[in-house]
């Protein structure tokens, strides 16, 4: 990684078009309110969806694995737009991943031991 | 840079605000990193218990207020987008836009937290609580007995019920107390637009607490969703 | 990879005049209680964890005597077995959570992070006051639970003994290690954000000292671990005052999980708690060695590789406690692979001593003997990783001497070597070379006297815990005390001979062991911020250039303690350890 203070990853210059306020260059990327909007519907959209879908059943065995496929693209639709993920540093972006893999890493051995603890051995 | 090495809002062992500003983010998003792993414990514990009494959970989970769990995740989706729209208001310098959003943000919290309280009422009302004592006056437990499930695993959801949505809760109070310190900061003009990250942090840890709600959501309030048991 | 010693050239750089004391420094800056309450300097602070950890060491250790001495005779010297729970328990939770955990990241790494990176603070300077408050709040509530009669649980705080049965004071405890648990966070957050953000200009990663890498991997697993502590002993807490909980066998409830939660951190936090002495090391014995640390990628990225790895194996402690036979063999494996980094670290070291120019001053001693007592450690951990070993050895004194090596002669060596390397940085005074060479010399001795017996024991199958034991166990159990005796004596030593120093110790010069890092480069002690503000390090070379001669910055280094003339082996080799670093002292003048 490069020394932050040669490569300040916030100093880059803003998107063009967008106001930076006499171009400080501290204020970086501002939102437009229209994108925002659309991620907003999306994951209001997403849960109206959710809803349906655990309430017909229709799914059956895979309704929970399909109510947490949907949590998960409304938690990224929300890191990505509303935490500005899209615009975060490497390591900004690497505390978040590395968050879910621990996340990973506790339920994956979790279910080492609790799926197979009544399996009898032979 | 002189704008940025000299401003008043930089703190003294920063080089520039851009240095500043990344610390500050970084910051923010390892405690959020804690803060995931802080509730990993607990949907971990969730999804062992949820493996093992598969239909005891999915059987509780209907007697849960789905109504008033929808218009919270509404309210909490929302608040989301204003939030993330005071800091484009701070980064703009638009103050009145500022409040308008912090404040909308707060009153949508607040009204979660209200919601959550008539939940928690009508709960207690219809002894859905997992202390045996009065769990037993319940409708849960004579439908499940009828059922032929286990009551005692029943309860064990309402344990998590409680305790998954109470430390939510918790999350949600801290961060409605962390926006009007962030208004109060506004009135004191300690927002200028080159400290609009302090907006920002404060953002990142209501988006999480938000991101943490719709992962409860179906948890705790959709798993038995397509049951045709509970109040409905 | 640098050149080897014999075959160092000629002085590449000037050394560069001794700095003037600065003044004011940040000890003489101001003198009221209250400055000291509400400093946010990164160096006061670990001063305040120096005073408040020493406070709970001792407070084990006097815990660890009760238990030692009662241990005597075979059905109890002194104590009823009520109390020797309580005296047990106490010992663990004191020495973990609020002696081992906080003491390198809390002390050495607050006040040595900032300088050795070449910054004039932490990045959030308020967030680690905070910390230690929060500490000083849970160990609060840590010595309400003792002086109310205790716990009796042991440290792991197993339910449902914990939640149903246990009448002691288990919810001020529990709550005290939930909130230290806080103080951990805070702390590592902003050690993390303080390297990634805050290094001087030309302070690459791969130039970071490795004292700096450990701390990063130390405070990457407080970060991700102490959250899922934080979550069971709130669970726990609510289970116990509410009657019913998630742990609660009779609802169905896996009293197992309990453990699966609590291990998820309390195996990585061993690794918190030896990771920093392991940077420590690193630090002494290449300083010592008069060398480059041998294979340097190699051992910064084993300490991020125990950091992770470390978080693979937790259920290694759970292998008799009924979890899924799968699941066991899972986790041996995983458990025997952390073994693969750590003997990494083990390897660089030795290779960094190998034809270097040792000296034995108190710090080297203590290095030295964590190497020799980690190795002991870190083999025996094996035996309880293999899963067929482990049904003999499980929750006997072999695990207890186990982890003592590693714990005690690791992380507690390691300690003391780190306060022994850079006590005249913070304090610019220089201890007794004498007295604290026989206090490595006691405490290793005196180490070896306790523990090795205890291998005996459990390997013959005396359970840990147990207040009483069958008679032909006595004798051991006596050289245990009796070693326990000794090492006491050995940690009371430093705790006379450190404080006279401040009094009477020579002054010691901004770099007396004529070492590499930045934290040298300033007087000692050092000034407010650090550092000459109008003149920032700016970082040109590796931080272990001994063969060169050369220090961070690329300047040349004073004459070391022990050797005729800095980087001149030859000299070593005819008048060797004639003086202690105090005669060098006063000689390192333009």
């Amino acid at each position: 990684m490069a020394n932050p203070h040669t490569t300040p990853a916030t100093a880059t210059p803003p998107a063009a078009g967008h106001d930076t306020h006499g171009g400080h260059g501290v204020i970086g990327h501002v939102d437009s309110p229209g994108l925002l909007f659309v991620v907003f519907l999306v994951v209001i959209g997403l849960f109206a969806a959710n809803v349906a879908m655990s309430t017909s059943g229709a799914l059956g065995k895979y309704t929970l694995f399909a109510q947490l496929a949907i949590g998960a693209v409304q938690a990224t639709f929300v890191g990505l737009y509303f935490m500005h993920l899209r615009h975060g540093d490497k390591v900004v972006v690497l505390t978040a991943l590395a968050s879910v893999f621990w996340m990973g890493i506790l339920f994956v051995l979790f279910m080492s031991d609790y799926m197979t603890r009544n399996r009898v051995m032979g | 840079m002189s704008a940025s090495t000299h401003s008043p809002v930089l703190k003294h062992h920063f080089g520039d605000l851009g240095q500043q500003h990344a610390s500050e983010r970084l910051g923010m998003w390892m405690f959020l990193a804690t803060e995931v792993l802080f509730f990993a414990g607990l949907f971990g514990a969730y999804a062992c218990y949820r493996l093992w009494y598969a239909s005891e959970f999915e059987f509780a989970s209907a007697f849960m207020n789905l109504k008033i769990a929808s218009i919270n995740t509404v309210l909490l989706v929302t608040s989301s987008l204003t939030m993330t729209l005071a800091i484009r208001a701070a980064k703009l310098g638009n103050k009145s836009g500022l409040y308008t959003h912090l404040l909308l943000t707060f009153a949508l919290g607040t009204g979660f937290m209200v919601l959550k309280g008539f939940e928690y009422a009508h709960d207690f009302h219809e002894s859905y609580l997992p202390g045996e004592g009065t769990f037993v006056h319940s409708n849960m437990q004579t439908e499940a007995v009828a059922r032929g499930l286990d009551t005692g695993k029943v309860r064990l959801f309402l344990c998590f019920y409680y305790i998954m949505t109470g430390i939510h809760g918790i999350h949600i109070v801290i961060g409605l107390g962390c926006i009007l310190w962030l208004v109060q900061q506004a009135y004191a003009n300690k927002i200028p637009p080159e400290n609009y990250s302090t907006v920002e942090v404060v953002s990142l840890y209501w988006h999480l607490v938000d991101a943490i709600w719709l992962f409860l959501m179906p948890l705790l309030y959709l798993a038995g969703a397509h049951l045709k048991v509970g109040p409905h | 990879m640098t050149t080897a010693v014999t075959t160092a050239g000629p002085k590449i750089a000037p050394v560069p005049p001794e700095p003037p004391p600065a003044e004011p420094n940040y000890l003489n800056v101001s003198y009221s209680l209250w400055s000291w309450l509400t400093t946010v300097d990164h160096k006061r602070i670990g001063l305040l964890y120096l005073i408040s950890i020493s406070v709970f060491f001792v407070a084990g250790g006097v815990a660890a005597g009760v238990v030692r001495l009662n241990l005597l005779s075979p059905d109890g010297a002194f104590v009823n077995e009520d109390t020797y729970n309580r005296a047990f328990t106490g010992h663990g939770v004191l020495m973990l959570f609020f002696f081992l955990i906080p003491a390198v990241p809390g002390v050495l790494g607050n006040f040595l992070i900032p300088m050795m990176i070449g910054a004039k603070d932490l990045a959030f300077p308020k967030l680690n006051l905070a910390s230690w408050y929060v500490f000083m709040v849970g160990a609060g509530f840590g010595v309400w639970a003792l002086l109310a009669g205790g716990i009796d649980t042991g440290w792991t705080l197993y339910p449902p003994y914990s939640s149903r049965s246990s009448t002691s004071n288990v919810i001020p405890g529990v709550f005290g290690v939930f909130i230290s648990g806080f103080s951990s966070i805070m702390t590592g957050l902003n050690i993390m954000v303080t390297v990634h953000k805050m290094r001087a200009p030309g302070m690459t990663w791969g130039r970071l000292p490795l004292f700096v890498w450990s701390l990063y991997a130390t405070s990457l697993i407080q970060l991700l671990g102490t959250p899922v502590v934080a979550i069971t002993t709130v669970l726990l807490m609510v289970e116990r005052v509410a009657g019913i909980g998630i742990f609660d066998p009779m609802i169905g409830g896996d009293p197992v999980l309990f453990q699966h939660l609590f291990w998820f951190y309390s195996h990585p936090a061993v690794y918190i708690m030896i990771l920093p002495g392991m940077g420590v090391i690193s630090e002494v014995l290449t300083c010592f060695s008069r060398k480059n640390i041998f294979g340097y990628h190699a051992v910064a990225w084993s300490s991020m590789g125990i950091a992770v790895v470390g978080f693979l194996l937790w259920a290694h402690h759970m292998f008799v406690a009924g979890i899924s036979f799968y699941s066991a063999l899972l986790f041996s494996f995983l458990s025997m692979l952390v073994a693969v980094p750590s003997a990494i670290k083990v390897f660089n070291w030795t290779g960094t001593l190998y034809r270097g120019s040792i000296t034995f001053q108190a710090p080297m001693l203590f290095g030295l003997g964590f190497v020799v007592l980690f190795v002991i450690g870190g083999l025996t951990g094996l035996f309880l990783a293999t899963l067929g070993t482990d049904i003999h050895l499980h929750d006997t004194y072999f695990v207890v001497a186990h982890f003592h090596f590693v714990m005690v002669g690791g992380m507690v060596l390691g300690y003391m070597a780190g306060i022994h390397f850079w006590w005249p940085k913070m304090f610019g005074v220089m201890y007794s070379d004498w007295w604290s060479r026989v206090a490595a010399a006691i405490i290793i001795v005196g180490f070896f006297l306790t523990f090795v017996p205890q291998f005996v024991l459990g390997y013959h199958g005396m359970p840990r815990r147990y207040p009483n034991y069958p008679a032909e166990f006595q004798v051991y159990n006596v050289m245990s005390t009796a070693g326990a005796s000794i090492l006491g004596l050995g940690y009371l030593l430093p705790a006379f001979y450190l404080p006279l120093s401040l009094v009477f110790g020579k002054k010691a010069g901004a770099n007396p062991w004529s070492a590499t890092g930045l934290e040298w480069v300033s007087p000692s002690p050092p000034p407010l911020f650090n550092f000459d503000e109008a003149n920032m390090p700016v970082v040109v070379c590796g931080p272990y250039e001994y063969a060169l001669g050369v220090d961070q910055l690329g300047r040349g280094l004073p004459p070391g303690p022990g050797l005729g003339e800095a980087n001149d082996p030859a000299s070593k080799s005819e008048a060797p350890a004639a003086p202690g670093p105090m005669k060098k002292e006063t000689e390192v003048v333009g």
